[in-house]
């Protein structure tokens, strides 16, 4: 996202003051709000289970970290594999779609409508294909997870400057050669903002999984301890559920920023969407 | 967000192969996506006899028409709570997005303390909040509501404030030697000039609503689709859950035409001036 780069460039602009601003203003608000929080759950003595006070959820992820931990991990594990297999076939299948303009036209829109559409709703399907557990839960994910990449990656695809192509016509490049060299540079922008969109739709994948086929996992966790009125561990839950989902985003970010340096060299990467 | 501009290249990718007539090769984004749609069908429907798959794990095609034709009062009973619970929800995100983008972007002090802690709500995997909202405020229409107004409300916002801010500065400029007042520009520059953005940002919100509301139908309801879905999974009858799934697609990309459609108006209200 362009505000997490214009974190980062503020924060590299080494004034102090223009950190202050972009980075302790954001976590300063953002603590006031976990102050106020806590101090009107103890002043209004709001009940424990419609909203516990910060310091009960810091309190059950203090004490029960073993527990949370090793129902995180079937989760973040099912989220990168979805992850994993949904950019790799959505990638594989863009690229399939830019070497045939028929096939291209002809897959094309239904690839989109298939991006309009609930897919969520589709999960009950699955526990029926597939059973209840954790492949599953990967499976919708990575059905999920899948249309963002696809649709973006193959936008990207085609989006190389005719100028550069005709460029390399004149220069008799091959097939091959025109793909790696201009097409797949010039796409990577269009394939990582499919990633992230990607990622976070995985994480939500693998979760609505865990919901509806309920065996174990954060998802399972947090509609259990809901069920139970243990709102603490619901939010509990989630907290390692943020923070699962956004060092994944950030994984992502990472990789892109070092591809695009890779690439930098060769090749000048605009024009994100 | 991609999906538009990506589907509005796709159809305005130059036809390659001039083979076909002139009316045919205009008619062909449209006819070329159509057959290969009727040519999957037609091919799941062909294996599904060949391979004798039973109809609890893949009904034919005709079979799925033939539930949908039987059940449709039902699921056009069941499509109303869900389509007013959709409405409804993104009607609020709409509305409070755009009205926080445009706080935003009049108050830097507050841009900077609310816009990073904004785009990391867009991050995280809000779905895992749907059980907290039955807690809240009970397994009626209003918990749905809220939370499909809550997931949805983040791209709106977002995306309204990075078209808000994106002004053309040369524009506002002009605006003020101009000695045009702060609300004039707002409404002859601003706005206009942020309303793709904002659109863009709405496209997301609605589908985004539809997702919220199936999710909030899946833990806790007694009626709309995604109770109807969940209902007929159970019960393993598969030709069921495909004909909500039919309906709730087009209840999807319906409200996304609605969006779509209203996008067009607006600009061309716009543009006049």
């Amino acid at each position: 996202m362009a505000v997490l780069e214009e974190i980062g460039q503020t924060g590299e602009a080494a004034s102090p003051a223009r950190f202050a601003r972009g980075v302790l203003l954001p976590l300063g608000f953002a603590v006031l709000v976990i102050l106020t929080w806590q101090i009107l759950c103890e002043w209004l003595r709001v009940p424990p289970i419609l909203l516990p006070p910060p310091s009960a959820v810091w309190a059950v992820l203090r004490d029960n970290y073993g527990i949370l931990l090793q129902q995180a991990l079937p989760t973040a594990t099912e989220t990168i594999v979805s992850f994993a297999v949904a950019s790799l076939l959505g990638v594989a299948l863009a690229v399939a779609l830019t070497f045939s303009a028929w096939i291209r036209e002809a897959f094309y829109p239904n690839l989109v409508m298939f991006q309009l559409i609930p897919k969520i709703a589709l999960a009950p399907l699955f526990i029926v294909w597939l059973g209840v557990g954790e492949k599953t839960a990967t499976v919708v994910a990575v059905f999920i997870a899948f249309f963002p990449v696809v649709v973006s990656s193959a936008t990207g695809l085609v989006s190389a400057k005719p100028e550069v192509l005709q460029l390399c016509r004149s220069l008799a490049a091959s097939e091959w050669q025109v793909f790696h060299m201009v097409r797949f540079p010039y796409a990577m922008p269009f394939i990582f903002a499919g990633m992230k969109v990607g990622v976070t739709m995985a994480m939500i994948g693998v979760v609505v999984g865990e919901f509806i086929t309920v065996q174990k996992g954060l998802g399972y966790i947090i509609l259990f301890a809901a069920g139970a009125g243990e709102t603490a561990t619901v939010l509990a839950a989630i907290v390692l559920l943020c923070g699962i989902g956004l060092a994944l985003y950030g994984a992502v970010e990472l990789a892109e920023r070092v591809v695009r340096h890779r690439y930098g060299g060769a090749m000048p990467v605009g024009g994100v969407i | 967000m991609s999906v538009d501009s990506a589907a509005a290249s796709a159809v305005a990718a130059p036809a390659g192969a001039g083979a076909l007539g002139p009316r045919l090769r205009g008619s062909r984004p449209v006819l070329l996506p159509l057959a290969a749609a009727a040519a999957m069908l037609l091919g799941w429907q062909v294996a599904d006899i060949l391979l004798h798959v039973p109809s609890l794990v893949l009904p034919t095609p005709v079979e799925i028409g033939g539930e949908l034709w039987r059940a449709l009062p039902t699921l056009l009973a069941q499509a109303l709570p869900t389509t007013r619970d959709t409405l409804m929800a993104f009607a609020a995100a709409s509305v409070l997005g755009v009205g926080l983008a445009v706080v935003i972007t009049y108050s830097p002090l507050l841009r900077d303390m609310l816009y990073p802690n904004l785009v990391f709500f867009q991050l995280v995997p809000k779905v895992a909040l749907a059980p907290l909202f039955v807690i809240w405020l009970g397994i009626g229409s209003p918990s749905r509501v809220v939370f499909a107004g809550f997931v949805s409300f983040f791209p709106v916002v977002i995306s309204a404030a990075v078209g808000l801010e994106g002004t053309d500065p040369a524009a506002l400029r002009l605006c003020r030697s101009l000695t045009a007042s702060e609300w004039r520009s707002f409404v002859l520059v601003r706005f206009p000039f942020a309303l793709p953005a904002i659109f863009s940002g709405m496209k997301v919100a609605m589908t985004m609503a539809v997702i919220g509301v199936i999710i909030g139908e899946f833990i806790s309801s007694q009626a709309g689709l995604g109770f109807y879905i969940l209902n007929a999974g159970s019960r393993l009858d598969t030709p069921d859950v495909f004909a909500a799934l039919v309906v709730l697609c087009a209840l999807g990309v319906a409200l996304y035409g609605a969006v779509a459609l209203a996008e067009r108006g607006v600009r061309r209200v716009y543009g006049r001036h």
